[in-house]
């Protein structure tokens, strides 16, 4: 275990921004902390860097405590959002800052910048001042400066918000394989689901001043904890619809656009409660007319979205749905039409608190997630 | 029929005419009634001065207007009866949300029942009827953003200017009120042309794209035909998210074959008969070629059909997975819909379909061919 | 459009021509002046025809200034140097403490902080003259009336609020994380002011300390009534001009050029280095 926190707290004047955090990384993990802007992510990066000071609470770095040690001794390495580079030195000595406090010869140096310069294809302007490059090389400059002092712990603070679609989605791809030849410690702080999902061995959801839940992508993805998380991941977002379970014969049933909908018997317990049940776009897909448990619709409009096609239509109650399929996947575009769930991948949750119904079968589960 | 919007030879030039700048480069456009059509680029482009123009919050250097067939470029903003959502929201700080909204409506003289009704109902389409009676310091980017939105759509306007209206939407809305917002602009027969650098966005609301670079316009044709037929290599590659994947390639015939070569010793080989005769002949011509492939059309070869390639990343996304894999001395991407059982290191055989592929020029970065036909 | 854009460049130039003469005009005038003699100056209506000498020049330099009534003794080169000397002492002085003081309101904020630096602005608002009697009484009694070291210290009054409130704005603007990621890189407090916040506070540096040393280099009443005449600047040294036989204009107005020549030599040399500067935007990020 490379990172731990103990119960953290910060408040800012009166109020309070991290409430009773705990959390701890292993060697070698990348973690992301997920969460919307004002969840507290950068606050907690930046106490572990050592830049603020917790009110309450314990951060341990490789098990020491870290109570009192300056940012400079605590062998961490941190990518800014905004950069922050040093307007005034070139990409090189950007890049040289954590080793020339090392005190290393000159030689030693310049060929650590040009190796870490050269992984991330910016050893050609190494030479220009940060007003001189563009935002893709300002942002890899950053990233070169934060691994060049080959840190146990990196802390990336949402790196990648500033750069467009394309260079954001391709460092994407190259982040994976250069972290792990890095060997480190990873904390990657994202507002973004995907960026998440891809990147992250683990991830710690937050909200509300407070971690919501945490683990892989897969678990987050396929059983979130609340209806809070499942709104956050997926684009389009799940579709939430009140609905209250009743029993009848053969199990769960709920009403969805007036044709009732099967549900897995795990569910028994929320008979007669309010609830509401969580779709996701891609677990729907249009059926044809009379098709067992078929939901009519009214169609709105349709749009792509990134090689998916997603449908905006009414329920039979006047709710919106939607429904996403891969692109060029034939399905009616206006008019009546109908669509079937995979219940397998349908959720409950609690009106009132928003937590998640468990299911009773967890093998079930396991199987539809599989 | 005439055009409910067209542009003539448009020009701009910051500075004077000739020597200034010249942020756009002669426009030529016909949009119809009823057509929402999204002018995309990246900053700087002139995608922005365009709209400027047409709204009349910047001169038009050279060139014709036309809204509803009234010539409109020396008019001032307000006689050519456009509607316009802000980028910077600019809502008005000292009124209500409520009161921004109503704003034109009030000068368009309407009864007040028939103002609230139209104030509610876009309100609730663009779900802030919770924030009507605030003020615009007072709520959120996104909101703010939603209020200059309506404002605009509420009014009655011959033409809708939405400049990057959608920029600071919450994430989990972004969808759904895209298809809000096409469907009430769909419903009502409107004319709207929204300017943006997010081809997510332009390929979900328009009907047809104006893909803008360097001033120029670069391609205009509706996405599906931006997606199957760029016109050439910066189209193809800006509009599509994973981007297009692209090798340089040289092409020569061996043995009766089509091959191939692309960097690092990767040969792909194609029966002559997969390609029309006229387009084999321009490819052999050339020799030296593009090769663009989009990330859907990369398929996983089952047998050993395909050419080799070290995979570096493999990431899921919930209802897409996104594979990168050294490939030809650069990466490929793919994109398939389930998950995928392969881990960083593996390699795994890339096969590319004569269909999916596009050539460019290498000078010119024109298209020579989509699929197996010339362009 | 290119007939619009013409009139409003020919209307742009002559405001701007406009503005230059009002500004220019009197130092224009007593350059003028500087090397006529008194009869020349006073001549109604004034022209600008006249036969030019070097003679004010050679009075002020050399110290002996002709009258009607005779040859005066003066130390205007004493003066000039005294002024040289006091202001770039109390600038450095002021410098060297308000930097740091101002890094500290900066980016340290310690209970009372705000409250110290309002302190500290607030010198500048008491009349100098309410100041002055009690200061002189006190420097008589601990013998600091007429030494530099006590004109040096008066001139903190004036220089520090300056330096302080300039640069701490500086300070200010550059974000806290660029400085972050200096110290987290593995360097000390130190390290990071002196590598990191004083090369990108350095325009507004500049800018303080030659605002101060205008500033105290034109400061009067400090100096007229804590210094004796050998240790007067050029602005008390002037009063000298004013003789029993009349005021010698021509001499004032030499006066005047050789004692701004060095101020408007420093904010010519300055200007570009400032506006470089200024326009140092990377420090946003």
């Amino acid at each position: 275990m490379s990172l731990a926190l103990n119960n953290i707290v910060k408040r800012f004047k009166t109020e309070t921004v991290l409430n009773d955090v705990s959390l701890t990384v292993e060697t070698g993990e990348t973690l992301v902390l997920f969460g919307p802007s004002g969840a507290g992510k950068t606050v907690l990066l930046r106490l572990i860097a050592g830049v603020i000071e917790p009110d309450a609470g314990q951060i341990l770095i490789h098990g020491k405590d870290m109570d009192g040690v300056e940012p400079e001794d605590r062998g961490i390495g941190m990518a800014f959002q905004n950069f922050a580079l040093f307007p005034h030195m070139d990409a090189s000595a950007n890049i040289a800052a954590p080793l020339t406090a090392r005190r290393m010869g000159q030689g030693a140096i310049s060929d650590t910048v040009g190796k870490v310069a050269k992984m991330l294809k910016i050893d050609h302007v190494l030479h220009h001042k940060p007003k001189e490059l563009s935002n893709g090389q300002k942002q890899r400059t950053a990233l070169a400066r934060a691994l060049a002092g080959a840190p146990s712990i990196l802390l990336l603070d949402d790196p990648l918000r500033n750069v467009d679609a394309k260079l954001r989605f391709e460092m994407r791809l190259e982040l994976p394989r250069l972290l792990k030849d890095q060997q480190a410690t990873v904390i990657y702080v994202t507002q973004d689901y995907k960026e998440a999902m891809a990147l992250g061995d683990r991830i710690a959801v937050m909200s509300g001043h407070g971690i919501q839940q945490i683990g892989t992508p897969q678990d987050i993805y396929l059983n979130p904890a609340n209806i809070d998380i499942a709104r956050l991941f997926g684009d389009p977002v799940i579709n939430l619809l009140d609905v209250t379970p009743e029993a009848d014969g053969a199990g769960v049933v709920v009403s969805v656009s007036g044709q009732p909908l099967r549900l897995d018997a795990g569910y028994a317990d929320a008979v007669g409660q309010d609830c509401v049940i969580g779709i996701r776009p891609e677990s729907l897909r249009f059926v044809s007319k009379g098709t067992k448990g078929a939901i009519p619709v009214t169609i709105e409009t349709e749009a792509p979205l990134n090689e998916k096609t997603v449908t905006l239509a009414l329920t039979k109650n006047g709710r919106e749905i939607m429904i996403s399929r891969p692109a060029g996947e034939i399905a009616p575009s206006s008019g009546d039409a109908y669509v079937a769930a995979d219940t397998s991948q349908v959720y409950l949750f609690d009106r009132k608190t928003g937590a998640r119904v468990e299911h009773s079968s967890a093998e079930n589960k396991k199987k539809g997630a599989a | 029929m005439t055009a409910q919007l067209t542009l003539q030879g448009v020009d701009k030039f910051y500075g004077p005419i000739g020597k200034g700048v010249h942020a756009v480069r002669d426009i030529n456009m016909d949009i119809e009634k009823g057509e929402i059509i999204a002018l995309l680029g990246s900053s700087g482009c002139g995608k922005t001065s365009t709209l400027r123009m047409v709204a009349g919050f910047e001169e038009t250097s050279r060139g014709k207007i036309l809204i509803a067939g009234r010539e409109v470029q020396n008019l001032p903003p307000v006689r050519r009866n456009v509607a316009m959502a802000f980028e910077g929201y600019s809502l008005y700080p000292t009124v209500t949300v409520r009161e921004n909204i109503a704003f034109a409506l009030k000068a368009q003289r309407e009864s007040d029942a028939q103002v609230d009704a139209k104030v509610n109902e876009v309100a609730e389409m663009l779900e802030i009827t919770a924030i009507l009676d605030k003020f615009p310091a007072s709520i959120s980017g996104g909101q703010q953003q939603r209020a200059s939105l309506a404002r605009a759509l509420v009014r009655d306007a011959d033409l809708y200017l939405l400049d990057e209206p959608m920029g600071q939407l919450e994430p989990q809305l972004r969808t759904l009120l895209r298809g809000r917002i096409k469907y009430y602009i769909k419903e009502r027969g409107l004319t709207a042309i929204l300017v943006t650098h997010d081809q997510t966005e332009a390929n979900a609301m328009a009907d047809r794209i104006a893909v803008m670079e360097g001033g120029v316009l670069q391609q205009f044709a509706s996405p599906d035909e931006i997606k199957l037929a760029p016109a050439n290599l910066f189209t193809g590659t800006f509009v599509g998210e994973p981007p297009m994947n692209v090798f340089s390639a040289r092409a020569a015939e061996v043995s009766g074959d089509i091959q191939f070569r692309l960097d690092a010793g990767v040969e792909l080989t194609y029966s002559a008969d997969q390609f029309a005769p006229d387009l084999r002949a321009a490819l052999l011509s050339r020799g030296e070629v593009v090769m663009g492939v989009r990330p859907y059309a990369v398929r996983r070869a089952k047998d050993k059909g395909g050419a080799a390639a070290q995979v570096v990343a493999n990431q899921w996304l919930g209802d897409q997975t996104h594979i990168a894999a050294a490939f030809a001395g650069s990466t490929v991407v793919l994109v398939e819909h389930d998950r995928a059982d392969i881990a960083m290191g593996d390699t795994i055989s890339v096969e590319l379909k004569p269909e999916d592929l596009h050539f460019f020029d290498p000078a010119s970065g024109a298209a020579i061919s989509h699929g197996t036909q010339m362009a | 459009m290119e007939s619009t854009s013409l009139i409003e460049r020919i209307l742009r130039g002559i405001a701007i021509t406009v503005v230059i003469l009002f500004f220019m005009f009197p130092i224009f005038w007593i350059f003028l002046m500087s090397l006529q003699t008194n009869e020349t100056i006073l001549r109604v209506p004034p022209s600008m025809v006249f036969e030019p000498s070097l003679q004010n020049y050679r009075a002020l330099i050399t110290g002996q200034l002709e009258t009607q009534t005779g040859t005066l003794e003066i130390r205007f080169m004493g003066n000039l140097f005294n002024s040289f000397f006091l202001s770039t002492t109390s600038v450095a002085i002021g410098l060297l403490l308000g930097v740091p003081a101002a890094y500290a309101f900066a980016r340290l904020k310690f209970r009372g902080s705000e409250d110290i630096a309002f302190t500290l602005l607030s010198f500048r608002f008491a009349p100098p003259l309410l100041v002055l009697l009690p200061l002189t009484i006190y420097f008589q009694q601990i013998g600091l009336a007429n030494t530099y070291g006590g004109l040096i210290w008066v001139y903190q009054l004036i220089v520090l609020p300056l330096i302080l409130w300039i640069v701490r704005g500086y300070f200010e603007d550059i974000p806290a994380d660029v400085e972050y990621a200096y110290r987290i890189a593995g360097h000390d407090f130190w390290a990071t002011f002196r590598k990191i916040a004083l090369p990108l506070a350095g325009p507004g540096i500049a800018a303080a300390g030659l605002l101060a040393f205008i500033f105290a280099w034109n400061n009067f009443i400090f100096a007229l009534v804590l210094a004796s005449a050998d240790k007067q600047p050029v602005t008390v040294g002037a009063l000298a001009f004013i003789t029993a036989s009349g005021i010698q204009y021509g001499q004032i107005a030499a006066g005047i050029i050789l004692s701004i020549a060095p101020t408007f030599a420093l904010a010519l040399y300055a200007q570009r280095y400032l506006v470089e500067g200024l326009s140092l935007g990377a420090v946003k990020g």
